[in-house]
Order: structure tokens, then C-alpha cells, then sequence
């Protein structure tokens, strides 16, 4: 079945000036121009269904944002196809945004001198949104958040999470198909990452709305997300659920162990016993975690060694988390 | 009601608007200072030009009245481009902040939902004062008031409008392809100073330039003749409305194709 998001072997690159340095690398500059191409995206193909939520992931620059501004229309591909509930986005954008919804963290959309409300009536106009479908969405997001206080506020007296809120609430409003979250939860706490899940969570079911969320949150993708695609330097390493992904590391287990002594001191001594795993510390909770390869060592091993050198006053033992597996896709690849 | 039909865009600018002027009134403070410094810019402006022109009887064979009537023609004509197309002036900034993607995805019009954020309420007052300048000078010239004569007004009126508008669109598109464009929307808002006077005053050369290159000659000179020149009113007059319309649609076109290339910054 063809996806509601069809990408094709999609290429994106941008043109940059080469600046050279210095009062005459800008007289240069002047007269002969050094362009040298950035390929932000690179062969990305991928299907996507209706009513899926996916995480696009990826480490700061690896084209996410790019790919999403692809999908609305906003760039056009250098190469490859791209169909977006049957159409071309660029060459249709405002046809396609009739049945998108858009939200940037921090790049409101709304109007800024407006409070809510009004910018939802707004939005009803532009959209043509029934009076009964406007009704309904504005009481299922009555049943979901507590929207009473934001509604007669002017969005530009909002905290961040105030507005990230309204936003998402704005890019719903239509009942468009597909939703593109662009780093939500960017800078909210941790009550509100929390709020703006649920959201998420209940209007995808509810509505049955396509969702594609790029983060650097790991607890919006476990949250959120059973696919994910994560791409890097532009090109596509792995699309597949999550789960399937955690059994390439299947012989990885997390130890944490609370312990006498200073944290960051414990943690890098711990590290130099044992050079092959990562240790890495939680500063609030104090907790020191080693991720052991079983293929390697033991962990009940690992644990009867530290507490020959080490006072240790509690212990946990966890399997990998989506977390740490990124990580370790970032930084050393799909095997 | 159709979509991109024009009563859908009239019916969502009567809203925007409303909105806008609500919430701008309620401050209050903001708004009457920004009324009183209006109000002084329009009399200073008046008083430059009054100390310029009382002295000589006529310049060039343009009477001091005429003159006004030509002042206050400008005024108006300038008070849409003030008025509704505002929003010109940050365009540079949110292109290069990257803010102005957020434009590119509702279903509208892009130009015309970016324009139409910003309503600046002060222009009235300009108009006011245009309005009462042209009054005056037409009565003291002994113009004959004709519903014809008022017709020739307001149509001409339109077309200076139209090429005021023009100019900083074209002006302001700049910023899609170079950096440094406020100097652009800046010299192109300096030019229309010159405006006011009539562009026989000017050496042949700059007679060229601001008919031909920069057309601000278009935005009161030519269509003021047909007004106060009936007997020798040159073609260019007569065709300056067609000018406006032309002027007006190849500026949309250069900032559409600039808005649609654009591409965004990072992240
Ligand atoms: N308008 C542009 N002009 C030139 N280069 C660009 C432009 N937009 C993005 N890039 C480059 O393309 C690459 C991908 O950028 P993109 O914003 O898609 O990354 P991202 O995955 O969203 O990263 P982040 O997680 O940091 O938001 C980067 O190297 C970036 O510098
Ligand atoms: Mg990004």
C-alpha cells in the first residue's frame, strides 16, 4: 500500500559561499565566487502510513530539519521524488498545507499579538474549519490540557512552554493528515515534555493523524515512537522499529551502582578499571552506570569486582536503553 | 466562500485587522505617543516645505499652490504602502533570522499573509493631513469640483499608490538574494522625498532616472498633470495608471520568486 508519505531516493544539497579570510579574501569574494556544496540530505528513500507516529532522529546537522522542510514544501529536492498525500509539495505548498500541520520549537507561528483564541479563529477561517469540527477539536483539547488560562492570553506573554503548547494545539486544529513536530520539547521541563506527550500521544490515536517527531529526547521517542529512522551526515542508517533495534545490543546490560566518595572521581577511577564500556554518571540521583557487553564480561562479574575496590551502597540492573543504543549509533554506525 | 477567492482574503484581512487595532489600542501609552510623534513629523514636514516655497511666487511655472497640491498628493499616495505593506521593513530580518518560514506553510496566499500581519494605524493621520493639503490647494488653484475631476483623483491617486508599493516590494525582495538590503529598502524610501516636486525642477539626467529607472516621477508628478495641466498633458500621464498596474504585478512576481527560492537557514 503507497504510504501517505512517499520519499524516493531523495537528495538535498545547498550551495555556500566559500568566504575567504581577511580584508582580501573579501575583495576576492568580490570578484570570483568559491561556492562549495553542503549535501544536507543524501539518497533518502522511506514509506510512510497513515496514523503512524515515526522519530526522525540524528545528531545535530544530520538533515533532519531539512528532509521536514522537503516534506512541507518549503525547499525543493535537488533530486528524487517526494509525494505527500498524493502531491508534490513544492510545486503544490499551499495545497499540501491545507492537510499538514507545522510546529518549529521555538519559531512560533502563532500571532504574536494575539492572545489564543483569537489566533484560533484565525485559523478556522484560513483552514475552513466547519463550525462543528472546530467545536469538537476545541473540546477534546478542553478533555486533554488545560487550555482555559492560555486561551485569552497573547501569545507573546507566553512562557516557552506555554506557547510550544499553543502551537501544537494550532498545528492540530485543522484535523490535518500529517503533523511535523520539529524538536517540541526544546527547552521545556520536565512536567511539560511530559503534558506535550500525552497531547501527542491522544490526538494521534484520536484522530488517527501521521505524526513525524524529531528530537534529541530520548523519552519523547520511548514515549512516542515505535518506528524510527535515524539518519546521519544526510544518509539514511536504519529504519525499523525500536525494538528490533535494542536486540542488536541484546547483550548489553546497564549497571548502576550507588558509592562512597566523591561522583566524579568514583566514575572516572571506575572508568579507568575498565577502558571497553562507558561509564557515565547521573549527577542527580547519583547514580554511576557502567553499560557492560555481555559477550565480554559478565555484569555479576563487573559488580563482585567493584565491590572488592568500592563501598557500594545500592545497585540496579537494567537492559540497554534507547538512550544509550543511540549513542552508540551516533557514535559507531549499524553493524 | 471559495477559497483564494476575494472575499475569503477580504474577509481574512477585515479580521487581522480588527485584531490588530484592538490590541494595539490596548496600549494606550504606546499609542498616543506614536499619534503626537506623528502629528509633529507631518507639521515639521509642512513647515520645511512651506519655508522652501513661500519666497517664490512659482517655480518653474508652478505656483506655490500648486506646488501644495502637489505635496498633499504625495502624502496620500504614500499613506497605503505606510498603512498595509509595513511589514516590508522586517522582511530582511526574518529572512536572515530564518523567522520567515513560518509564512510558507498555510494554505494562503504567501505575500499576501506575510503583508497582512502588520497594519501601521499611524498612517492615517498622514492621510488626514494629505487629504485636508489637497482640499485647500484645490480650492485655492480654482479647480472646478466635478464628480469627473474626482474620478481622475482617486484613479490617479491609486496609480501612485500602486507605484509607491511597487518600489518597496521590489526593494525589500532584495533581502532574498543580497545581505545587506536594508540600504536598498532605505534609498528606495529616501526617493520618494522627491517625489513632491515637479520632476521639471530636476536636471535631464535625474529627469530620466525618476522617470524611467526609479519611477517616483509616477507617483505624484504625472498624475497630478492630468489634474492641473488638462491642456498639455503628456502621454505618459495617460498611461501612468496602466504603469502602476504593470509596476505593481512585476514587483509581486519578484518577491513571490524571491520568498519561493528561499531557503531557509540552518536548523
Ligand atoms: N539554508 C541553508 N544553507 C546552507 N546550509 C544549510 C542550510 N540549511 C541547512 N544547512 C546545512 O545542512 C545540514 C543539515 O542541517 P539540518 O538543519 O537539516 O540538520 P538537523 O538534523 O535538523 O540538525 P539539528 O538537530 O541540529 O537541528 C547542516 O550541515 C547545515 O549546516
Ligand atoms: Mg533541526
Amino acid at each position: 500500500m503507497a504510504g501517505i508519505i512517499e520519499i524516493k531516493n531523495v537528495t538535498k544539497e545547498f550551495r555556500v559561499l566559500n568566504r575567504r579570510e581577511g580584508l582580501k579574501g573579501s575583495l576576492k569574494d568580490l570578484f570570483s565566487r568559491n561556492y562549495k556544496t553542503v549535501r544536507a540530505v543524501d539518497n533518502v528513500s522511506m514509506s510512510i502510513q497513515q496514523g503512524e507516529i515515526v522519530g526522525y532522529l540524528g545528531p545535530n546537522g544530520a538533515g533532519k530539519s531539512t528532509t521536514i522542510k522537503m516534506m512541507t514544501g518549503v525547499l525543493e529536492p535537488t533530486s528524487g521524488e517526494i509525494l505527500v498525500n498524493g502531491c508534490v509539495p513544492y510545486k503544490n505548498r499551499t495545497k499540501n498545507a491545507e492537510n499538514i500541520g507545522v510546529v518549529f520549537g521555538q519559531r512560533s507561528q502563532l500571532w504574536w499579538a494575539l492572545p489564543l483564541i483569537e489566533s484560533f479563529r484565525l485559523l478556522k477561517d484560513i483552514y475552513q474549519i466547519s463550525d462543528s469540527g472546530y467545536d469538537e477539536m476545541m473540546k477534546l483539547y478542553g478533555s486533554l490540557v488545560d487550555i482555559e488560562p492560555l486561551l485569552h492570553k497573547p501569545v507573546r506573554q507566553m512562557s516557552l512552554g506555554q506557547r510550544t503548547l499553543s502551537d501544537i494545539l494550532a498545528a492540530f486544529l485543522h484535523d490535518p493528515k500529517i503533523v511535523f513536530l520539529d524538536e517540541p520539547t526544546i527547552g521545556l521541563d520536565v512536567s511539560m515534555k511530559a503534558k506535550i506527550r500525552t497531547l501527542i500521544h491522544a490526538l494521534n490515536k484520536e484522530k488517527k493523524t501521521t505524526v513525524i517527531l524529531t528530537t534529541h529526547d530520548m523519552g519523547d521517542v520511548d514515549a512516542l515512537c515505535r518506528r524510527i529512522v535515524i539518519i546521519d551526515h544526510g544518509k539514511m542508517l536504519y529504519d525499523n522499529d525500536i525494538e528490533h533495534l535494542k536486540s542488536f545490543f541484546g547483550s548489553y546490560r546497564t549497571l548502576k551502582v550507588r558509592v562512597d566518595g566523591d561522583l566524579a572521581a568514583q566514575t572516572q577511577q571506575i572508568q579507568g578499571q575498565y577502558p571497553d564500556f562507558s561509564v557515565t554518571c547521573d549527577e542527580q540521583e547519583e547514580w554511576i552506570s557502567v553499560l557492560v557487553d555481555e559477550d565480554r564480561q559478565k555484569v555479576l562479574d563487573v559488580l563482585s569486582q567493584l565491590q572488592k575496590t568500592h563501598r557500594i551502597k545500592d545497585m540496579q540492573l537494567e537492559e540497554i536503553s534507547t538512550e544509550e543504543v543511540i549513542k552508540k549509533i551516533y557514535e559507531e554506525g549499524v553493524r | 466562500m471559495k477559497r483564494k477567492g476575494l472575499r475569503f482574503y477580504l474577509h481574512i484581512y477585515r479580521k487581522i485587522l480588527a485584531q490588530d487595532i484592538k490590541s494595539k489600542m490596548s496600549y494606550r501609552a504606546d499609542f498616543i505617543i506614536s499619534t503626537i510623534g506623528m502629528i509633529f513629523t507631518n507639521i515639521s514636514g509642512f513647515v520645511g516645505f512651506w519655508i522652501l516655497f513661500r519666497n517664490f511666487p512659482s517655480i518653474n511655472g508652478w505656483s506655490y499652490h500648486e506646488m501644495l497640491f502637489l505635496y498633499g498628493f504625495s502624502l496620500v499616495s504614500i499613506t497605503p504602502v505606510q498603512c498595509l505593506f509595513d511589514n516590508n521593513w522586517s522582511l530582511r530580518q526574518q529572512v536572515y533570522s530564518g523567522d520567515f518560514i513560518k509564512y510558507c506553510f498555510r494554505p494562503i496566499n504567501l505575500f499576501f499573509y506575510y503583508q497582512s500581519e502588520v497594519f501601521d494605524i499611524k498612517g492615517l493621520g498622514q492621510l488626514a493631513f494629505g487629504i485636508g493639503t489637497i482640499a485647500y490647494s484645490w480650492s485655492r488653484i480654482g479647480l472646478a469640483f466635478t464628480p469627473l475631476m474626482l474620478l481622475k483623483l482617486i484613479v490617479f491617486l491609486i496609480t501612485a499608490s500602486l507605484i509607491m508599493i511597487a518600489l518597496q516590494n521590489a526593494a525589500a525582495a532584495t533581502c532574498f538574494w543580497i545581505q545587506n538590503s536594508f540600504y536598498v529598502l532605505d534609498l528606495a524610501f529616501r526617493f520618494k522625498d522627491y517625489a513632491k516636486y515637479p520632476v521639471t525642477i530636476f536636471s535631464t539626467v535625474f529627469r530620466f532616472i525618476f522617470t524611467f529607472i526609479v519611477p517616483i516621477a509616477f507617483i505624484a508628478y504625472y498624475p497630478s498633470l492630468v489634474i492641473l495641466r488638462p491642456d498639455e498633458i503628456p502621454l505618459l500621464s495617460w498611461l501612468s495608471p496602466f504603469i502602476g498596474i504593470a509596476f505593481f504585478f512585476v514587483s509581486y512576481k519578484i518577491w513571490m520568486r524571491g520568498a519561493t527560492r528561499y531557503s531557509g537557514t540552518g536548523s
